[in-house]
């Protein structure tokens, strides 16, 4: 027996020193996939059957087909969360992806010295948590003691009621501005640090002015990092979830729901796993589509990148 | 454009925007640490003060004494230290083998990495609590931690520095004798230290700020972190204005601090992803 065990202990290592090189590198990454296909992969596929069921959570599911799909299409609360997180990524890029822009020119110029107090300054906002930062925004947008209405008695204006329905909308796109443009700025200042100086140079011998400079070597060369600003930018806004559920509860009236809130709504407070679910698959293929239509407007299919 | 303003004028406008939107982004923030010495009174106040006029400390005591603050902190650390140390080990390890290894399937298995980036949270959102809660894990810290620990942008990440440690190195110890656990362990983390602070800086910021996944899986208030109780201070107690700007300000204060200590490992961890698109 103990020889026996010897001779099989013996066989093992001059296997295993001959096979190290070889097991080892799938010992080290297992870890990922198997925690990715238990923890992603398996819910994935959980989820699309999920949302082709009638569940509460617990006994036993029904199966509806795509009732629930069929259901999402008339449902006014979700149509409704749907335009409102298109809004808030419509909003994202008209007014935050631009200010952040300017901002980074700016800093960027020739005309400004200081860059780092403004690239830090304007950076700070996002290590704040997303619960911090609408905690103080609530108060900001408060109607009787709120800074914003503070400010406008002082300069005789009459206050307004940020937080309701016709203004909650832009008191999340408020929250969202004044946390993600300065991690756009870096963004953008890194890609415009990595457009080669020669080009701007090159561009001054043959007397192209400023505007034709910026028109005809910066945008361009800015088209890398615009996709990657862009790609980010539209999975974030279809994804918001804490802003409008601290500043208004998805509210007034559904006004500031997102796709995100009501799937929270749906799955957790109302226990609808599989209508929860689809509204999930929803935002999969809302995501993959827009990301897909992003990547080849810019071209990242093209061969030539 | 240069022939209608001074060189001057330009100038003094870029400056007065950039300050505009630096005074914009300042104010509500200095607003909010001024509120925190204030008695409810002087924040109802329709005059805004920016000196507090009484300033003192209560909010800041009842946030300790009826909100036992301390406790919750504390959840929070520790599940942020867990799930960095973790994700650390499992990033730079799978990393290494990324960079410095050749196997089969190597360049699929790569592709379906990244692929996993693609996969939207809320999509998996209701299934992940169903298995949490058949694998025994809710109101459980792993349940909080586990899923998210092994996540591919970390192993991205550490792949990229992984490849500038020098393979000879490597070659030199196996001719040592040493396991190639060993290597990655002595020879391989040590040098990529820097890039383990970048990662450490996002992966600790992410997880002390994550708050809607806390908020399904923990359910005993005593467990639960600092995003999801102040959220909830602000339900219960939408008038202790002053308490919540504290717990806001004091949940906010470590990151700051980190920041403050490691600038350019934030700044840099945070666009990395945009340099490597």
């Amino acid at each position: 027996m103990s020889s026996a065990s010897i001779v099989e202990d013996r066989g093992l290592r001059a296997w295993w020193s001959r096979s190290e090189r070889k097991v080892v590198p799938y010992v080290f990454i297992s870890p990922f996939y198997i925690l990715f296909i238990v923890f992603s992969v398996g819910p994935l596929i959980y989820a699309l059957y999920l949302s082709l069921h009638r569940w509460p959570g617990t006994g036993p599911m029904r199966h509806v087909g795509l009732g629930n799909y069929t259901y999402l299409a008339s449902d006014p609360v979700f149509l409704k969360s749907l335009w409102n997180t298109v809004y808030y990524a419509i909003g994202a890029f008209l007014f935050i992806l631009p200010l952040a822009l300017v901002l980074a020119l700016l800093i960027n110029s020739t005309l400004i010295r200081i860059k780092s107090l403004f690239r830090i300054g304007y950076f700070l906002p996002i290590l704040t948590s997303t619960v911090a930062a609408t905690i103080m925004f609530l108060m900001i947008f408060n109607n009787q003691f709120g800074l914003i209405n503070q400010g406008f008695a002082l300069l005789g204006i009459p206050a307004l009621k940020w937080l309701d329905e016709e203004l909650v909308k832009i008191s999340v796109l408020a929250v969202a501005t004044w946390r993600y443009t300065g991690i756009n700025v870096l963004y953008f200042l890194t890609g415009l640090q990595s457009i080669p100086p020669e080009l701007y140079e090159a561009a001054q011998v043959d007397g192209a002015g400023t505007w034709a400079q910026f028109r005809y070597i910066t945008i361009p060369q800015l088209r890398p990092i615009a996709l990657f600003v862009g790609v980010v930018t539209m999975i974030g806004s279809f994804q918001l979830f804490a802003e409008p559920m601290l500043l208004a509860n998805g509210g007034p009236n559904d006004a500031s729901l997102t796709l995100a809130n009501y799937l929270y709504r749906m799955g957790f407070s109302n226990a609808k796993l599989g209508y929860g679910s689809a509204i999930g698959w929803v935002m999969a293929l809302i995501i993959f589509g827009l990301s897909f239509i992003q990547l080849y407007l810019f071209g990242a299919f093209r061969k030539e990148d | 454009m240069d022939g209608t303003l001074t060189r001057h004028a330009q100038r003094t406008i870029a400056y007065g925007f950039l300050f505009f939107i630096l005074i914009s982004m300042a104010t509500p923030f200095v607003w909010l640490i001024s509120n925190t010495f204030k008695e409810q009174s002087e924040i109802f106040q329709l005059q805004p003060t920016l000196i507090p006029e009484e300033p003192h400390l209560r909010n800041y005591v009842s946030l300790f004494v009826d909100f036992d603050f301390a406790r919750h902190f504390l959840n929070s650390a520790f599940i942020a230290l867990v799930h960095t140390a973790s994700h650390l080990f499992l990033a730079s390890l799978a990393g290494f083998a990324f960079a410095k290894y050749s196997f089969p399937l190597k360049n699929f298995l790569f592709l379906v990495l990244l692929g996993s980036m693609m996969v939207p949270l809320y999509t998996i959102f209701i299934p992940l609590f169903v298995l949490v809660i058949r694998l025994g894990l809710v109101n459980s810290y792993a349940g909080v931690i586990l899923p998210g620990v092994a996540a591919a942008f970390g192993i991205f990440f550490m792949k990229q520095s992984m490849e500038a440690v020098p393979s000879e190195l490597l070659d030199s110890a196996r001719i040592d004798g040493a396991s190639e656990f060993r290597i990655y362990w002595q020879i391989a983390l040590p040098l990529v230290r820097p890039a383990l602070a970048v990662l450490a800086v996002l992966a600790f910021m992410g997880s002390w700020n994550d708050f809607v996944w806390p908020l399904v899986v923990l359910r005993s208030q005593e467990l639960q972190t600092l995003p999801v109780v102040m959220a909830g201070m602000v339900n219960l107690y939408r008038m202790e204005y002053g308490m919540v700007m504290a717990a806001s300000l004091l949940s906010t204060l470590p990151i700051l601090l980190l920041f403050l200590a490691l600038q350019r490992q934030f700044i840099q961890g945070l666009v990395v992803g945009a340099i490597k698109s």
